[in-house]
């Protein structure tokens, strides 16, 4: 997939539909703005899940995970398990208390809940990682799609992609854009779905539900190329495959932009229902995704090219690849390629705030100027912002993964710590300061023990993969979290009857 | 003395009311049929891979999916949007059955309060 110059019909359906989104951000009648870097616009239990699920939608699940399933086939099923079952974890564990508790972001929760300043300094400092390696990933889609578009090579589609990015958050702002997710979530929903339905449809296949009618694309590499899809396990230990599957689903649970959702919703139940609504909004995605994936082999096959093993780093745009060796209209690949740029920007633009509003509010009045006013942080969030676009540009310039294995290292942790963080914050009143501080410290040293350690200790490698190290890393980090604070000082006995009263909802026995 | 619930404080697998042995056990049922389905189903595909000859697995053809595709890739999705409505369905009926019970407590206490003054 490889262009010379500029693609004029879909960078107009680009410039279109980031036209429509503004425009509509700006005629919102509902606005709820935060100073946190999460902002939206939504009512009610279908409009939370439409939130949720536009807030979950990145180049990740647009781009990322057809590229895995060209490239490695069912192994990439533990992508769409992991990132829809996490969300039973969300719901059942952590939603209703989330949004209970009233703090905005994930550093707010570890300060207050365990009454420590270090605690939340560190849940801040692991909630930026978090947001810079989940940058790194979206910006690799950024780079294939901007590449495209305008004819240029790699390394400078990041850097326009970056520049582009940078724009498009100064402009919304000086604007006073609020994301109107739920228009957003359904432009990109047709934005996946309908190319997908034009490609089918020109196969001869059964085009009305896609996400079936892909399948006969299989029966076909089968019987006329006599490649068979990918045996479940004949790349991936089944250990590992369920490692990386467990991780991603812990991780759901444990991101920062993710948990934040719950605070916003307006009451409990649409906490509750947004969760399941949104979990039905981005399984339509998940459903979908596999089908580029297993059209890009077909049209490989077609083309004499049945068992030629795809170039990984060529892998991730086969979304793209795909519609247009399928040769469907110009302005539908536009549409395709607007879509993942707006699901990749959006995701970029959050991350980035985020990550910059933890250092301004969390870390800045903390580590070096208590006296700061609101102004102050907020200056210092503008400009942190830039830093980390910056640092984001210069690591994503040269490739280092897949698009969804380097969201899977993101994942992990947040699996490792975040979630840990959360899950006994809520359900064991007894968890302390130094337990949570001991557990955020081991699981970032375990999200990344293969690098560091895997060298020397293989065994590292094996039960602790980067991209899959919060199947045993989280479970270790809970019992790390019980001994410590067992053996020190217990939690107030005024923050106990707040976790009895106000996030259980108990009142008196 | 006033109870803020410090004493009691709060652990997942020793539930001290009658509510929340509910909300547990619910809780419980569901990370079970989602551990289950997960763990149960790629299990049976791991194990149809390594005992049956050939590529027999592809061959079987679901909802026009191979019966793997279909499992992973369209069931579990859908389970987990089953499983997330029925634990929705209880805690909705579980919280109003808590708030028509505060509600009478509310009435109950308030008419206490009056007489003791």
């Amino acid at each position: 997939m490889t262009s010379t110059s500029i693609q004029l019909v879909p960078l107009l359906m680009v410039v279109a539909l980031f036209t429509l989104f503004i425009v509509g951000g700006m005629g919102s009648k509902m606005r709820q703005t935060s100073d946190y870097g999460f902002s939206g616009n939504y009512s009610g239990r279908l409009g939370s899940g439409a939130a949720i699920a536009s807030n979950w939608m990145s180049a990740a699940s647009f781009l990322g995970l057809a590229g895995l399933f060209y490239l490695k086939g069912y192994y990439a099923m533990a992508f769409v398990i992991g990132w829809t079952g996490g969300y039973v974890l969300l719901l059942v564990l952590l939603a209703t208390q989330i949004r209970r508790f009233g703090k905005f972001t994930a550093p707010d929760f570890v300060g207050f809940r365990y009454e420590s300043e270090a605690a939340r300094t560190v849940a801040a400092l692991i909630s930026i990682g978090i947001s810079v390696i989940y940058c790194v990933a979206q910006f690799r889609g950024v780079a294939l799609l901007v590449s495209w578009l305008f004819g240029i090579g790699y390394q400078a589609a990041v850097v326009t992609g970056g520049a582009l990015v940078v724009t498009f958050v100064v402009i919304s702002g000086t604007l006073g854009v609020v994301r109107n997710q739920r228009l957003q979530y359904f432009v990109l929903i047709v934005a996946f779905v309908l190319p997908l339905m034009f490609l089918v449809r020109k196969l001869g296949y059964f085009w009305v539900l896609p996400q079936f009618g892909y399948g006969q694309a299989i029966i076909d590499l089968q019987n006329q190329f006599g490649f068979y899809w990918s045996e479940p396990f004949a790349t991936i230990s089944l250990f590992h495959w369920l490692a990386l599957c467990f991780t991603l689903m812990f991780g759901t649970a444990g991101l920062p932009h993710v948990l934040s959702r719950f605070y916003m919703a307006p009451s409990i139940r649409d906490a509750r229902w947004g969760v399941v609504w949104g979990l039905f909004f981005i399984s339509l995605i998940y459903w979908s995704a596999p089908a580029y994936g297993v059209l890009g082999r077909l049209y490989d096959a077609r083309a004499g090219f049945a068992f030629r093993t795809p170039d990984p780093m060529s892998a991730d745009a086969v979304t793209l690849t795909a519609a247009l060796q399928g040769g469907i209209p110009v302005w539908v690949v536009g549409l395709l390629v607007a879509g993942g740029l707006a699901a990749a920007f959006y995701a970029i633009s959050g991350l980035l705030q985020s990550g910059a509003a933890a250092f301004a509010y969390d870390l800045y009045p903390r580590l070096f100027r208590s006296t700061a006013a609101d102004c102050d942080k907020l200056a210092m969030a503008k400009g942190f912002f830039l830093v980390l676009a910056a640092l984001v540009i210069a690591l994503s310039l040269r490739p280092v993964g897949m698009i969804a294995e380097i969201a899977a290292v993101a994942f992990a942790l947040a699996g490792n710590t975040i979630f840990p963080a959360f899950l006994m914050g809520i359900w064991w009143s007894r968890t302390n300061a130094a337990g949570v501080l001991s557990g955020m410290l081991l699981g970032v040293l375990i999200s990344f023990s293969s690098p560091l350690l895997g060298g020397l200790f293989p065994v590292v490698n094996t039960l602790f993969p980067l991209t899959s190290s919060a199947f045993l890393g989280a479970p270790l980090v809970i019992v790390v979290m019980i001994v410590v604070s067992l053996a020190t000082r217990p939690p107030s006995s005024e923050l106990v009857g707040f976790l009895t009263r106000n996030v259980h909802d108990l009142g008196e026995r | 003395m006033v109870d803020n619930g410090a004493d009691r404080g709060i652990n997942i697998f020793k539930p001290q009311t009658e509510l929340m042995r509910g909300e547990v056990r619910v809780i419980a049922l569901v990370m079970a049929a989602w551990l289950v389905a997960i763990v149960g189903s790629q299990l049976a595909i791991w194990y149809l891979e390594n005992n049956i000859i050939d590529y027999w697995l592809s061959e079987i053809v679901f909802f026009n999916l191979p019966l793997h595709f279909w499992l992973s890739g369209q069931f579990l999705p859908l389970w987990f949007i089953l499983l997330g409505v029925i634990f929705n369905l209880w805690m909705d009926r579980h919280e109003s059955r808590k708030f028509a019970g505060t509600i009478r407590y509310r009435a109950v206490g308030r008419r206490k309060e009056e007489q003791q003054q």
